[in-house]
């Protein structure tokens, strides 16, 4: 038998800890999210200060969570990146299509309550998790 | 594309995850070749005929091609010559 040597930092291993790092940081970021949305009111009494410090901290999370992301696609293989991509275009595509009727239906008041910009992220994310799902079952 | 992977790994007697490993791509990925679901970048194929010590063409096939290698156009050229 033709035996094959283990890499010492392999793909999976790699895109695990990539993985790890990413999830922190989202997670990191929707707690700035947090304390951006509840601590003007809740924390700080509306403290321009404290609230300009929230922003400036939501933003340097954010960035992180992007360069995590990148740093994440980066380092998926040939396969992997095309699910990704494909999840990516899909929800680009329902973004778009599903986003501009929405505002204007909240415009025309066809809608009983306001198209908030948090309908549209979720849409976007429960739409990103289907379709990599579908993706990953396709190439199984 | 027709491939020779999942041949050329069982006469090494591999399995897909160290295969997987040898070119540092996900388990299915391998799979995904092997079935003729996925077709691989030209830099992954190139890593799976240096690892085999093959050339390209020895593990990948393109169905489209003759028995000669002549393609499409070689076909049209022949067809369409007076």
């Amino acid at each position: 038998m033709n035996q094959l040597k283990p890499p010492e930092n392999g793909y999976e291993s790699r895109t695990r800890a990539n993985v790890i790092r990413l999830f922190r940081w989202s997670g990191a970021w929707g707690g700035t999210c947090a304390l951006l949305a509840f601590g003007p009111k809740f924390l700080w009494n509306r403290a321009l200060v404290f609230t300009l410090l929230a922003v400036g901290l939501n933003v340097y999370v954010g960035i992180r969570a992007i360069v995590a992301n990148k740093k994440y696609f980066e380092e998926l293989d040939d396969l992997q990146r095309k699910v990704h991509l494909n999840s990516l275009a899909i929800t680009v595509g329902v973004a778009m299509i599903a986003g501009v009727p929405y505002s204007l239906m909240d415009s025309y008041h066809v809608i009983p309550f306001h198209a908030d910009i948090s309908h549209l992220v979720v849409l976007m994310g429960l739409t990103y998790a289907a379709s990599n799902l579908y993706g990953t079952r396709r190439y199984r | 594309m027709k491939n020779r992977l999942k041949v050329l790994r069982a006469e090494r007697d591999w399995t897909q995850a160290q295969l997987a490993d040898a070119l540092d791509v996900s388990r299915q990925t391998i799979n995904a070749i092997e079935t003729g679901k996925f077709d691989p970048s030209l830099p992954l194929a190139f890593r799976v005929a240096r690892l085999y010590g093959l050339r390209i063409e020895e593990i990948f096939h393109d169905p489209t091609l003759d028995k000669d290698g002549n393609g499409l156009a070689t076909e049209i050229r022949r067809n369409t010559s007076v």
